[in-house]
Parts: structure tokens; sequence; C-alpha cells
């Protein structure tokens, strides 16, 4: 009995360690070849990919340099016929008031607009290229043309709520309302809440998630902003009704403006 | 029977003999036409004046008066380029001396008033002749806030109404003004307003100012003040900015020969209406410094915090606060800091501000004549303040 439970404990060992020696080779070998196919893959994608990284980044950069050197010659010719001085003689009081000179807004202009041309120039090469080494999926790349135009839509949702949060601060303040900050805050919001569910929708991030969550947002916003423009313009409402029976009452009443008017006439700007 | 004659005719008249006086008119009812004939017919020897009209008006009342037709404007409280244009067409056609404009509810103004303005431009060799009214005290406040201290500050003239509707002009005068409305009425913008004062100055033309009393004022179709007052503004502030060039140049105002109407306002408590410009300016600062941040310097933001701390009779906008918060808006508009229409719409509660301030100082017996020559006087002393910041405005930046 002895004598086999020996035997037994002196051979079972070498044949445990061979058999488990043999299972890892095995494993590190697959393990090795996915490693070598996954590299492979990557760095056949890289190589196919490559020129159209470059491409963009050439023609972003060429582009680039094109626009600044366009936007100094616009500056400097502009400048020497006096552009912004004519354009203010033949338009003395326009509706469109830019916040920046004519000429800067040409010069800007033609600068993003190289910029601009550069980079989709960029990213129809890198397009072409990716398309060539299409049969190597990477999910993150077909973002990248999705998401300049995300980007465009961003800036412009941004600047669209700048303007728009001012005027309505602005116009709010002069109707003397007191919730004038809260209006405007209102308004920023919701062109901002719009603008990141455009931004999130062309960029295929959400999906209905997104949908859902900016029609429960913006419905939000607009229900608050409708409670409370209600329930506290009533003041205005009845003061702006006022002005007006007051101001029919002054037009049936035609009298001469004169000097001799007591201290209690109505106030007239003009 | 007696026939009516009705005016449809836009073909020119025979020229005057020696050229005569060129009447423009506005559109007005028949009964205010038939008041006015009668005042011109009373002032001025009738075959020396030529009538345009807009076209309709009766003429059989008046045989001795010639008429052409004027194309009708499209503004009903203040003369636009489109007038001017018109104006000038039609006396150069009709070969006249000198034009009397009148603005809307002209029938209103005095036969005397009518006279002295025709007397100054055809046998006083005026170039411009402006008429001063009457006003009540607490009237025309856009002008007495902004348009005569920065107009006197800034050209040199001592034009009480430079937005005045009832002018009289030579005929390079009237060419002048043309010339100017030419370009806006090109630019599809024939309702603009034009400033006369601006453009004598520039031309370097004699201006007289000349007392007409009171008037019945027409009143803008939009009462409302967020909207006149910014195109008001934004209208000066552009003529102002194509004229820099002259303004920036040292001119001395010539001394008024204006008299000062006597005190006709008791001292009293100033009405309800103080606490509702003084609560919009106070919603104002409350809501808007960021705003004003951007145009206003430090210091006139402490003015501003210092004044919305004021209450009652004591609240009254400093002279110097409100010439350098105009100017520095001027600055902000011309630079565009920001968007021009936020701008003139940020500059409505300092406004109102001014103006409660304005009629607390005369609640309080002071002339109001007086202070708003004050505030002129303002405006004039910080000129260099102003031509510092418009040539350098980098050295400074709010």
């Amino acid at each position: 009995m002895f004598n086999i439970l020996a035997v037994l404990v002196q051979a079972s060992p070498t044949e445990t360690t061979q058999k488990v020696y043999s299972e890892d080779a095995t494993i590190w070998r697959h393990m090795s070849e996915a490693l070598h196919l996954s590299l492979d893959r990557v760095v056949s994608l890289l190589i196919a990919v490559l020129p159209g990284i470059l491409a963009f980044f050439v023609s972003l950069a060429v582009f680039t340099l094109v626009g600044m050197a366009i936007s100094a010659i616009l500056r400097w010719g502009l400048a020497l016929v006096k552009f912004d001085d004519r354009l203010v003689r033949y338009r003395a009081s326009g509706e469109w008031t830019p916040s920046t000179s004519p000429v800067a807004i040409v010069a800007r202009a033609s600068f993003w607009g190289c910029v601009l041309l550069g980079l989709i120039i960029g990213v129809s090469a890198f397009d072409a290229s990716y398309a060539t080494a299409a049969t190597l999926p990477i999910s993150l790349l077909p973002y990248l043309t999705h998401a300049v135009g995300a980007i465009l839509l961003l800036i412009a949702g941004t600047l669209i709520a700048r303007f728009l949060a001012r005027s309505v601060l602005i116009g709010a303040v002069n109707a003397q309302l007191h919730y004038a900050r809260f209006l405007s805050l209102g308004a920023k919001w919701l062109v901002l809440v719009l603008t990141a569910a455009m931004v999130l929708d062309h960029l295929e991030v959400g999906g209905v998630v997104v949908e859902l969550a900016f029609g429960i947002l913006f419905g939000g916003i607009v229900l608050t902003l409708a409670l409370a423009v209600g329930l506290g313009s009533r003041d205005l409402v009845s003061r702006s009704l006022e002005s007006r029976i007051e101001r029919s009452g002054e037009r049936t009443n035609d009298g001469l403006t004169s000097a001799k008017d007591g201290p209690g006439e109505t106030i007239r700007h003009f | 029977m007696a026939t009516t004659n009705t005016l449809t005719d836009s073909s020119p008249t025979p020229a005057l003999a020696g050229g005569g006086l060129l009447v423009v008119l506005p559109a007005l009812h028949h009964e205010q036409y038939q008041s006015l004939f009668a005042n011109l017919v009373a002032s001025m020897p009738a075959e020396e004046l030529l009538i345009a009209a807009p076209e309709g008006i009766q003429t059989d009342q008046y045989p001795a008066l010639r008429f052409v037709s004027l194309p009708s404007t499209r503004s009903a409280w203040t003369l636009t380029a489109a007038d001017f244009t018109s104006a000038y067409q039609i006396a150069e056609k009709n070969h006249a001396r000198a034009i009397l404009m009148l603005g809307p509810e002209c029938d209103s103004l005095d036969p005397s008033g009518l006279r002295e303005l025709a007397h100054a431009v055809v046998a006083a060799s005026v170039d411009l002749a402006v008429s001063y009214y009457d006003l009540p005290p607490r009237a025309g406040l856009v002008n007495s806030s902004i348009l005569y201290p920065l107009s006197r500050a800034l050209f040199a003239t001592r034009v009480r109404f430079p937005l005045a509707i009832d002018l009289g002009l030579s005929l390079r005068m009237a060419e002048q003004l043309a010339a100017a409305a030419t370009r806006l009425v090109a630019n599809n913008q024939g309702d603009a307003p034009i400033w006369p004062g601006g453009e004598a100055a520039l031309a370097g033309m004699t201006i007289e100012e000349v007392d007409v009393g009171g008037r019945r004022f027409p009143q803008p179709a939009e009462m409302d003040l967020n909207t006149i007052l910014p195109l008001v503004t934004g209208s000066l502030f552009s003529d102002i900015e194509s004229k820099a060039a002259l303004w920036q140049r040292a001119r001395t105002t010539p001394p008024s020969r204006r008299r000062i109407p006597a005190n006709v306002v008791s001292p009293s408590d100033a009405n309800a209406e103080i606490a509702s410009m003084i609560q919009g300016f106070r919603l104002g600062y409350t809501n808007l410094l960021e705003i004003w941040g951007l145009v206003l310097p430090p210091n006139s933001l402490l003015g501003l915090k210092r004044l919305s701390q004021l209450d009652g009779a004591a609240f009254k906008m400093p002279e110097q606060l409100w010439a350098h918060i105009v100017f520095d808006f001027l600055v902000a508009y011309r630079l565009r800091s920001i968007n021009r229409g936020h701008l003139l719409g940020a500059l409505i509660p300092l406004y109102l501000a001014w103006v409660a301030g304005h009629i607390n100082v005369v609640a309080s017996g002071v002339n109001p004549e007086r202070h708003v020559e004050a505030v002129a006087a303002a405006f004039e002393a910080d000129k260099p303040y102003l031509v510092a910041r418009w040539r350098w405005p980098d050295r400074f930046n709010p």
C-alpha cells in the first residue's frame, strides 16, 4: 500500500507539471498571436490612415497661412481706401450694427473662410483615405467629420444664446420687469439646451434618451418662464393699459405747448 | 358757383422774379392748411411764396399763392433725409432763393415766428435759421439731456434744438443738406433724420437761432422711449462719428444771445413719475452693471453706485458724471465695444436717472433752462476727455 502511494507521489507531480506547462505555452502562444494580429491590424490601419491625417494637417496649415495672408492684404487694402469711413458715410443709421469694424469683419471672415476651406478639404482627404481602410473598423473615426459640424453648431448656438440673453435682459430692464435677469437666463438656457440637443443628435450620441431629455428640459424651461411672466407681469400689463388710455386722452387734447404749464404736467421725452 | 382747385399738377411753375421763397409743407388736414396759408400770407407777400405740398390740397381760397406738388414722406414727427432731397430738387427747379421747411403740425406756429424764419434766410443772408421753441419745462428732455449738449460741445453751435422741425435754409445750405441726405436715400434710409447744425458747421455756414414761440409738437407714431431714444441717439452718434475730423479741432462756441426765460415753475414736490424713473435706474444698476462695465470706466461706475443709493428729492445725476457717461457711450459706439443696439438700449436707464434728477432740480426752484445750460457747459468743459478717449481708446479699456 505504502509502495503504491510512494510511486504515485513520485510520478504524478512531474506529469502534472508537464501538462500545466504545456497548457500555459498554448495560452501564451494564442495570446501572443492575438496581440500580434491586433498590432498588425492597428499598424495596417495607421499605415492606411496616416496619409489622410497628414493630408488633413497639411491642408489645414496651408489654408491657415493663405487665410492669414489674404486677411492681412485685405486689412491693408481696405484701410488704404478708408472702407470704414465710407461705409459709415453711406449708412449713417443702419439697422445692422456689428460690434467690430467692417474692415476687421471682412478680414476675419476671409481668414476663417480659408481655415474652414482647409478643414473641409482636410476632412475629405482623411475621409477618402479612411474609406480605403474601411475593412478595419474603428468606431471613433466616423465621428471626426461629424465633430466638425458639431463644433460649428456649438459655437453658433453659444453666440446666439449670448446675444439673445443680452437682448432680453436689456429689453426686460427697460420694461421695468423685476425678473429681467431670470428671463434673460431662461432665454439663454433655452438656446443652450437646444444647441446641446442638436450637437448630440449630430454626433449620434444618446439617441432617444437625448430627445426625451431635451423635450423634458425645454418644456420645463418654457413652462417655468410662462408661469413667471404670467404671474409677474400683471403690473406691466396694467401699466401698459393705463398709459395707452392716458395717451389717447392726450391726443384728443389738442392744446399748444406752453411754458406756463404747471409742475404737474406729464413728462415728454420728445 | 365757385370751383375748387386741387393741387395735382407736378410740372414746374414759372420761375419767380428774382427768386422767391420756397415753403415746403408736410401733409396736413384741410383746416390746418387753411390756417397755415392765412398765417403765411399774413407774414409775407403772397407773390413771393412758392408752396410745395403733397398732392390733393385745395388752393382755391388763396389764388395769389403758387403751388407745386411734393412727394409725401412717411415720417410724421421729424424732417427726414427724403424731405431735404425733395426740397432742394424743387428749389433748384424753380430757382427759389431760399427755403422754409416746416414740420408736421406747423399750422400752430405763430405768424411772427414764420416771418422771422423767412427773414433770416431771405434778407439777413443767414444760411441756416433754426427754430427755438418755447417748451414746457418737462418736454423735449432727450434734446435737453443729450442732443443739445453734445451738439453744442462738439460742433460749437448754440442751437438749442438740433433736430428742429422748422428751418430756414439758403440755397447753398439746402444743397449741402441734400448731398448728405442723398447718401442716406440711396442707401434706402430716407426716413433717417438729418442734423443740419453739424452739416452747417462742416461747411462753415452761418447759423442763426430764431425764437418762434410755442407750437404743437407732433409725437412719434412709436411712442415707446425704448424705440425712439436709440433711433435718435444712434443717428446723432453716427453723424458725430462721420464728422470726427471736424469736431476734434479746437473750436470756440459763440456767446449766447438767447434770453433765458423767467422761472415759471414754483418749487414743489416732484411727481410720482420720478419714483418710477429712479426704480428703472436701480433695476438697470442691478442687472446691467456687467454691460455698463464694458463701456464705462470705474470712476463712472462708482458715481452710479453712489447715485443708486440716493433717494427721493436728493436724487440728482451730477453734470460731469452725465457728460462722461454720454461721451463713454459715444466712444463705445464708435469702437463697437458691444452691439450698438444693446449699447443704446443700455443707455435708457441712465437717461431716466438724468431725467429724474432734472425734475428734482427743477422742483427745487432752479430754472430748468439754467440747469440744461449747466449740463451743456459740463459737456463743453469735458470735451478734452472725449477727444482723448476717441484718439487713444486703448490707453484706457474698461
